[in-house]
């Protein structure tokens, strides 16, 4: 291994893990929040089981509205509201509140999309044999879904990813924020792009894990 | 079995079904034809209330589906079976979940459920194609196991909604002949639109000619049988020479 990386192998674990630990959070609260919020923005659609213009124009509006922001100005933007929830608005767990924000927007724009591709027919059959709302979604709308609902997962958590390198601004660290700290500022641009690799490898393993999980469970 | 009591239903300023009175009898088998654009289809989807009528009174099986609230009206569908032009199978299910599902949604004891899925295959033929996708099988198998899925929780009424046109005549009278067999042997009361003549006039009772929106005339017919269909290439040899002839 190279004399730098054995130098600050300690920073550089510790980064990898607050990535880690940034994208995780988000994850959860796309699959949490975002999938409910996708399908409520499916279901209130006009023409649609759930058709309600007034949910359909809010959520698409709230959702637009995060996901117009440049992502900078977000994380600056819901300082007071992070420091509200989690006490700080420095570090790590502070960092996760706009990324957590940022990941429920945009996985639930995938997730409305993704449903979008179900077809029509699937639902009204679903609906002749006496589905509630409830059975809709969760043995037709998810079932038939399902690799767009993952290969949008995996598009997001990729975004999520890149998201997270801008968390320095507010002490989140991270391994975008160790590179340019370390890397870039203190000229050690081979340790900025051995962080830069080790953020291709990431985007490249979950990319790959993402593609082969959603053709194994399309069956369509 | 099925009453329509001046039925009206509009899709914005589409006025689709005209005030539509229609008494369908138990046991039989009623057809519903007209031009494209005469509300065949619409006519039909009010009978299990996928479409919402505007005015009207719809009964089925003695519910009175307009009157009912909404879990009242998800458990009278479960005896109203449907099948589509489409199909419209789960993609991501097997044959066998696909069936499944009918059974699961009606609630019908977990401990019967396998054996009713393979009763319903065997019924429609399918039984050694359970563990396949619908991806994987023709358009006539998979309009059987949408046969069988309405089937599964022992339906009243079958409604079908364009059952064939998207089948060839060999699998059209297949599946004629598997409709034929739910009304005979399981005394289920049949209702087929269709704008093909000929499968109306194949196994209907009594056939509904619908105009814009409106029962033109409720005609009593005889059903003259499905035909058998040559598939030989002789006999398409046969049919193109004809059709020359003809010109000539």
């Amino acid at each position: 291994m190279p004399d730098i990386l054995v130098r600050y192998e300690a920073e550089i674990w510790q980064s990898i893990g607050e990535t880690l630990t940034m994208v995780g959070i988000s994850i959860i609260a796309a699959v949490l929040v975002g999938l409910p919020v996708g399908t409520l923005l499916f279901l209130c659609r006009r023409g649609n089981i759930l058709e309600n213009r007034l949910v359909f124009s809010t959520l698409n509006l709230l959702v637009n509205t995060i996901r117009s922001f440049p992502f900078l100005l977000l994380v600056v933007f819901l300082i007071p509201f992070t420091r509200l929830i989690i006490g700080t608005a420095i570090g790590t767990a502070a960092a996760t509140v706009p990324l957590s924000i940022i990941a429920i927007a945009h996985y639930s724009r995938l997730v409305e999309q993704s449903l979008l591709d179900v077809p029509k027919g699937v639902m009204e059959a679903a609906i002749s044999m006496g589905a509630s709302i409830r059975e809709v979604i969760f043995k037709f709308l998810y079932v038939e879904a399902r690799s767009g609902l993952v290969l949008g997962l995996t598009t997001s958590i990729i975004s999520f990813i890149s998201y997270s390198t801008i968390m320095g601004v507010v002490g989140g660290g991270g391994i975008g924020d160790f590179a340019i700290r370390y890397g870039y500022q203190q000229f050690m641009t081979d340790l900025m792009i051995y962080m830069i690799i080790i953020m291709v490898i990431l985007v490249q393993l979950i990319q790959f894990i993402g593609t082969t999980v959603s053709r194994i469970i399309d069956k369509r | 079995m099925i009453k329509l009591h001046q039925v009206s239903k509009s899709f914005s300023q589409f006025q689709a079904i005209k005030s539509v009175s229609l008494t369908i009898n138990k046991g039989e088998i009623h057809g519903i034809i007209g031009a494209s654009g005469a509300g065949k289809s619409t006519l039909l989807r009010l009978m299990n209330l996928l479409e919402i009528p505007d005015e009207g009174e719809v009964e089925v099986n003695g519910a009175k589906l307009t009157s009912l609230n909404s879990k009242s009206l998800r458990q009278a569908r479960k005896s109203i079976g449907m099948i589509f032009q489409h199909f419209n199978l789960v993609a991501n299910k097997t044959v066998y979940d696909n069936v499944l599902i009918a059974l699961e949604l009606a609630s019908y004891p977990k401990a019967e459920q396998r054996d009713r899925v393979e009763e319903c295959l065997q019924f429609v033929g399918l039984k050694q194609l359970k563990d396949k996708y619908p991806a994987q099988l023709s358009g006539g198998q998979k309009q059987r196991v949408a046969i069988a899925r309405a089937l599964a929780n022992n339906p009243q009424v079958l409604l079908c909604d364009e059952p064939t046109s998207s089948l060839d005549p060999n699998t059209t009278a297949e599946i004629l002949g598997v409709l034929e067999n739910i009304n005979k042997t399981l005394g289920v009361t049949i209702v087929i639109v269709s704008h093909e003549m000929e499968v109306i006039k194949s196994i209907c009772n009594r056939v509904t000619v619908l105009a814009d929106g409106e029962v033109y005339e409720t005609v009593l017919i005889e059903p003259n049988g499905i035909k058998a269909v040559d598939n030989s290439p002789n006999y398409f040899v046969e049919q193109l020479k004809d059709g020359e002839r003809d010109h000539a």
